[in-house]
């Protein structure tokens, strides 16, 4: 009987959800303690909670300047001088200048070793070169979205195997970063899947498992579960629909009337399916308004300080909603936050200087924030793009390519290391990574591959990975503490072993 | 079940009519076309055919008033009555046949240089210039306002819109803060909304506002020594998004399947890195070099100069004796979608600028561009999904306009208004036709719908509440791909069976709410524009800040007379289409707030008021109001 079955026979009615959830919640506790660390009893007993943060940077970063090798042996790691040389104008032109992360033991992948051994960070990224240096924050190298693993150009040309749609096409690539479903238009997003899975461990029907900080997005997307949408000012007047004037007479029981009205509307049946989806996604909204507001006047003032930038400020807002999980009902949380401006065909060298600090100020304020909360463990927060940019330049900037580097940052994370293949800096024949003079790298890693590591840990069982990432099996089966990447440190962390009637999903 | 009736006209003339009868309905035939129903006639007169198919038949005024809401940012009850006593061909053609009577370009520099002289004036100096006096986005957005509540043309401002949403660019960029860039690139689209398309390629090909949004302004021919290529960002998106899209299609918008039944892509990236090369050579209108900076605010407003030749070396280092001089255009053979741009490599750097021209003549001619664009124009004016043989009807008159023409844009826009699928108002596909009214439309449908006049004849509206509220405005859209995906399909009922809806996209609980507490500020708090202040210790000109007048609506508000209220509304916004429960329930609402009358039945004006608003504000938040069928 699994445990839909369960609370069916139940029944709510005779039980009251919450109280069934919490019984159920504590028996997961006790597991946990009965395998794991007493950090993980702490959290457990007190706290069975755990959040992603999504981070877009919509546009398609270059990250290529933002991970950087830094050798400079000739004839050995010569990393540093390849990327000088291919970048030219665009590259970061003294390696003294980047900051350098300590040993980061860059695993290679699928068999295939690291091209490099010594690697940097941009230079204005202080706050994420910290982080990996303090063991919070890994790097993966040369990711993107695939459908089966593509080791060489060779592969790529063949015809055999299967392609993403629309390599270098914003539109189709910011999608797949967000469904890993690249063969297909219409998918739900990872983490609407993710939300399907699992959205009965939160207590609250009304408020979406789902929060965006970047309204709607594909990748909250799921079968049942839908993103609620606020906004980065954190104040419970600013949610909902505004009352009437206050100099009215009668001003409560005419905003009363006014909204009785206006739920009334739609709650209507209607015929017409586009008249059908906006009256549901209304009334979804509106129902969660109340508890959103609710919860948001019970808000700490926190000591970590956040910057002005947007992404700063979205941080801020996702570590203020989780202040008040628990007002929220929520014991699971995925956040979306998406910071754009990175499509730079154009001002490239500039352009990063400015926006790479935010970024990396933003994570460093969000991950003390967390802490500060005493949720740096249970929070896991990943960056990704639509795709990274040529590593050659267009004169003045680079342009769209494929595989890139992206971030994964937590207390839980196997932080301080690079894991994937990082491609060698060069657009020669000999390069069997690249695929364009332009210098596009067939991704190492796959966006599955991430995805159903933090699936894992999120509380998903291997059973219900098909559901959660439909090509999955492409890459990785599950067997115990065997993990897709390793990124994530497992330790204490119960593997779920709850098959959900959800089934496989295929595209 | 096929049942033929016989009709007969005063006319005289006898028709056949065959109809498939699924259930009763009451439609009047002849108001707007019946979807499968076969007209013949036995006479040969035109008239005949036409009273019955459509468009020569006049318009009641629910007819009258949905027509406007596709072919206008929303209509007066005059204009509703306007309508229906002309017919909407004639008011479609008189439009059509209406010249650009605005330029948004003008206007800034008059509200600009209406700053110089009165700074001057303020402060009897004469140092005040259009060079020293800054200006900022919303001078373009009151530009934009003014012309579209002066303009007689509402249909090519209704179009040239739609045609912003479809050729994007947006302020959300390099030249944020800069209105004459916005004004000169929206009024290209405005001259050239009932041009050819092939035309308006060209226009936006060579617009600074383009060059400067999709980066091939200042791009140049591969440079091996610098190991620089060429920048694909246009090469792409002139393709991907502005003309035929990124598989191939049937006349009809469907996509074309291979022998396996898997879709057939238009290009790659081998086309994508030779058609970069003949988007080179670039540059601002006023610069004596490729890779020169602009000279300054109104470098945007002028056609890009091509330069063959990169000679900055030379130009900016004077005393060089032997500058480099390199190519700025590629020269060479460029082979995409199947044609090759100067086969024999016979052309020079210098004669570059013909490979631009080919290259637009071969994307402009692919097959894709008709289905493309015609779909896209539908969702912009109609109804999210339309039918096959819709995109068909219209693709086909983009090809052909008739004269042989392909790309006239006004038989487009006249294909689509006059279709049997737009015109036909209750036709059996109600379950999926129509779309969400996009939250921009939705703010002047209000503005028009309750007739805001400024009595000057000047409207100062920024137009920033509608943007932060809702996230639209002209040229605001956070990418070239617009603010929302014309694919885009919406979690539901839509996604179930298998259709879109675009402006969900744009749709979330933030902009929800947005919506209705704008609405409440526009309405409730009797605040319908957005004005600023055109330099520090201006005047306050009250004039130039209207506000809805609905003083005429009062008597209307009380309960016999509601009826006569939410009817008028009801016509005027939502083209007659709020169903009896929806105005039952809001006449429910109403009936609950106070209301009372002094001892000659003059209806107390603040009740009055609150009545009144409060039942448009309805109005506008109910589904029947926002989806437009």
């Amino acid at each position: 009987m699994n445990r839909r079955d369960f609370i069916r026979q139940v029944g709510c009615g005779a039980m009251g959800s919450t109280t069934l959830l919490s019984t159920l919640t504590s028996l997961g506790a006790v597991n946990g303690a009965m395998s794991g660390s007493a950090s993980k009893l702490r959290t457990s007993a007190t706290d069975d909670y755990k959040a992603l943060v999504c981070v877009l940077y919509s546009g398609g970063i270059d990250s290529f300047n933002m991970l950087i090798p830094l050798g400079t042996n000739a004839g050995g790691d010569n990393g540093f001088n390849d990327y000088k040389n291919v970048r030219s104008d665009i590259a970061i032109q003294t390696n003294t200048s980047l900051l350098p992360l300590n040993n980061p033991r860059c695993s290679g992948f699928r068999g295939q070793p690291c091209n490099y051994g010594s690697y940097g960070v941009h230079p204005s990224m202080t706050g994420v070169q910290n982080l990996f240096n303090n063991g919070k924050l890994s790097f993966m190298a040369n990711i993107g979205t695939l459908i089966e693993p593509v080791m060489t150009k060779a592969e790529y040309q063949s015809g055999l195997k299967k392609l993403p749609l629309g390599i270098y096409s914003h539109s189709d690539q910011i999608m797949q970063w967000q469904t890993s479903v690249p063969q297909s238009r219409d998918a739900l997003g990872f983490g609407g899947r993710l939300a399907d899975l699992l959205h009965a461990s939160n207590s609250m029907e009304d408020i979406s498992m789902n929060i965006s900080l970047g309204g709607k997005n594909n990748f909250q997307r799921g079968k049942t579960v839908a993103e609620y949408s606020i906004s980065n000012n954190i104040d419970a007047n600013n949610v909902g629909i505004t009352a009437l004037p206050s100099w009215w007479s009668n001003s409560g029981i005419m905003t009363d009337l006014r909204n009785n009205a206006i739920d009334s509307l739609v709650s209507k049946t209607y015929a017409n399916l586009l008249h059908k989806t906006y009256s549901s996604t209304a009334k979804s909204s509106i129902d969660s308004f109340e508890v959103f507001k609710n919860a948001l006047i019970k808000v700490p003032s926190m000591t970590t300080t956040f910057g002005t930038s947007s992404i700063e400020k979205d941080l801020q807002a996702v570590a203020k909603v989780m202040s008040v999980r628990n007002d929220l009902g929520a014991k699971r949380q995925i956040f979306f936050v998406n910071y754009g401006g990175w499509d730079m065909h154009d001002n490239l060298v500039n352009g990063l200087t400015q926006r790479l600090p935010n970024i990396s100020n933003a994570l460093k304020s969000f991950y003390d924030a967390t802490a500060e909360l005493g949720i740096a463990e249970n929070v896991t927060t990943f960056t990704i793009s639509d795709f990274a940019r040529t590593i050659t330049s267009n004169g003045l900037g680079s342009d769209h390519a494929w595989g890139g580097n992206t971030m994964v940052m937590g207390g839980a994370v196997n932080g301080g290391r690079i894991f994937g293949r990082f491609p060698r800096m060069d657009v020669s024949s000999s390069n069997t990574q690249n695929i364009s003079f332009r210098g596009n790298f067939i991704p190492s890693i796959s966006t599955d591959e991430m995805y159903a590591e933090l699936a894992l840990w999120y509380g998903v069982s291997p059973y219900d990975l098909c559901y959660a990432l439909p090509n999955l099996r492409n890459f990785y089966s599950y067997s115990p503490n065997t993990y897709p990447v390793g990124f994530m440190n497992f330790n204490g962390t119960t593997i779920s072993n709850e098959d959900k009637p959800e089934g496989c999903l295929s595209y | 079940m096929k049942i033929k009736i016989h009709i007969f006209f005063l006319l005289l003339i006898c028709l056949e009519i065959h109809i498939t009868v699924a259930q009763q309905t009451t439609t009047i035939i002849g108001k707007g076309n019946l979807q499968k129903v076969n007209v013949t006639s036995s006479s040969t007169s035109i008239n005949g055919q036409r009273t019955l198919t459509s468009i020569g038949f006049l318009p009641n005024y629910s007819a009258a008033s949905r027509f406007l809401s596709q072919a206008t940012f929303g209509s007066t009850y005059t204009e509703i009555q306007n309508v229906a006593n002309q017919g909407i061909e004639r008011w479609l053609d008189t439009q059509l046949a209406m010249p650009n009577s605005f330029r948004t370009q003008t206007y800034v520099q008059n509200l600009h240089q209406s700053m110089v002289d009165s700074l001057n004036i303020k402060n009897g100096v004469n140092t005040y210039t259009l060079n020293n006096v800054g200006v900022s986005n919303w001078h373009f957005d009151a530009a934009w306002f003014q012309g579209c509540m002066t303009a007689p043309d509402q249909l090519r401002w209704r179009v040239a819109f739609a045609l912003s949403e479809i050729l994007v660019t947006s302020r959300i960029s390099a030249f944020d803060g800069n209105p004459y860039a916005l004004a000169s690139y929206y009024d290209v689209l405005m001259d050239n909304a009932f041009g050819n398309y092939r035309t308006l390629l060209d226009k936006i090909t060579y617009h600074p506002a383009m060059g400067s949004y999709l980066t091939f302004l200042n791009n140049h021919a591969t440079d091996l020594a610098k190991q620089t290529y060429p920048d694909e960002n246009y090469a792409r998106e002139i393709m991907q998004l502005f003309t035929i899209g990124l598989y191939e299609l049937n006349l009809d918008g469907s996509e074309k399947k291979d022998a396996n039944g898997h879709l057939i892509p238009t290009y790659d990236n081998d086309d994508i890195e030779n058609l970069a090369k003949v988007f080179t050579g670039l540059s601002w209108g006023d610069v004596t070099y490729l890779g020169a900076s602009p000279k300054n605010t109104w470098s945007y407003t002028l056609r890009m100069k091509f330069f063959g030749l990169d000679s900055s070396d030379a130009k900016k280092n004077t005393w060089k004796t032997n500058p480099r001089i390199v190519d700025g255009h590629e020269r060479g053979s460029k082979t995409f979608l199947g044609s090759t741009v100067d086969p024999t490599a016979s052309r020079t750097a210098m004669q570059g600028e013909a490979d631009i021209q080919d290259a637009l003549n071969i994307i402009f001619n692919h097959p894709n561009v008709g289905p493309f664009i015609s779909r896209r124009l539908i969702q912009r004016l109609v109804t999210s999904n339309p039918s096959p043989a819709f995109i068909q009807r219209v693709a086909t008159v983009f090809n052909n306009n008739g004269s042989g023409v392909r790309g006239d844009l006004k038989a487009v826009i006249r294909a689509i208004l006059l279709d049997p699928e737009a015109r036909n108002c209750c036709g059996d596909d109600t379950e999926t036709f129509g779309k969400l009214r996009e939250p921009f439309v939705r703010y002047m449908n209000l503005i028009k719908g309750l007739n805001l006049i400024a009595t000057g004849g000047i409207y100062r509206n920024s137009m920033t509440r509608v943007y932060d509220q809702t996230s639209q405005r002209p040229l605001s859209s956070p990418s070239v791909f617009n603010f929302y995906s014309p694919d885009y399909i919406p979690n539901g009922p839509l996604k179930d069976a298998g259709k879109v809806g675009p402006e969900f996209q744009l749709l979330s609980s933030q902009t929800l709410t947005g919506y209705f507490n704008a609405l409440n500020a526009w309405l409730i708090n009797d605040d319908p524009i957005d004005y600023s202040v055109l330099f520090s210790g201006e005047t306050y000109k009250p004039n130039q800040e209207p506000k809805f007048n609905t003083v005429s609506d009062y008597v209307l508000a009380r309960n016999d007379k509601l009826p006569q209220l939410l009817d008028k509304y009801n016509l005027v916004l939502a083209n007659g289409h709020l169903s009896t429960e929806t105005l039952n329930t809001i006449s429910q609402a109403i009936k609950g707030m106070p209301y009372s009358e002094d001892a000659n039945g003059v209806p107390n004006t603040t009740e009055a008021f609150r009545r009144v608003r409060l039942a448009i504000y309805l109005i506008m938040t109910s589904p029947d109001y926002l989806i437009n069928k």
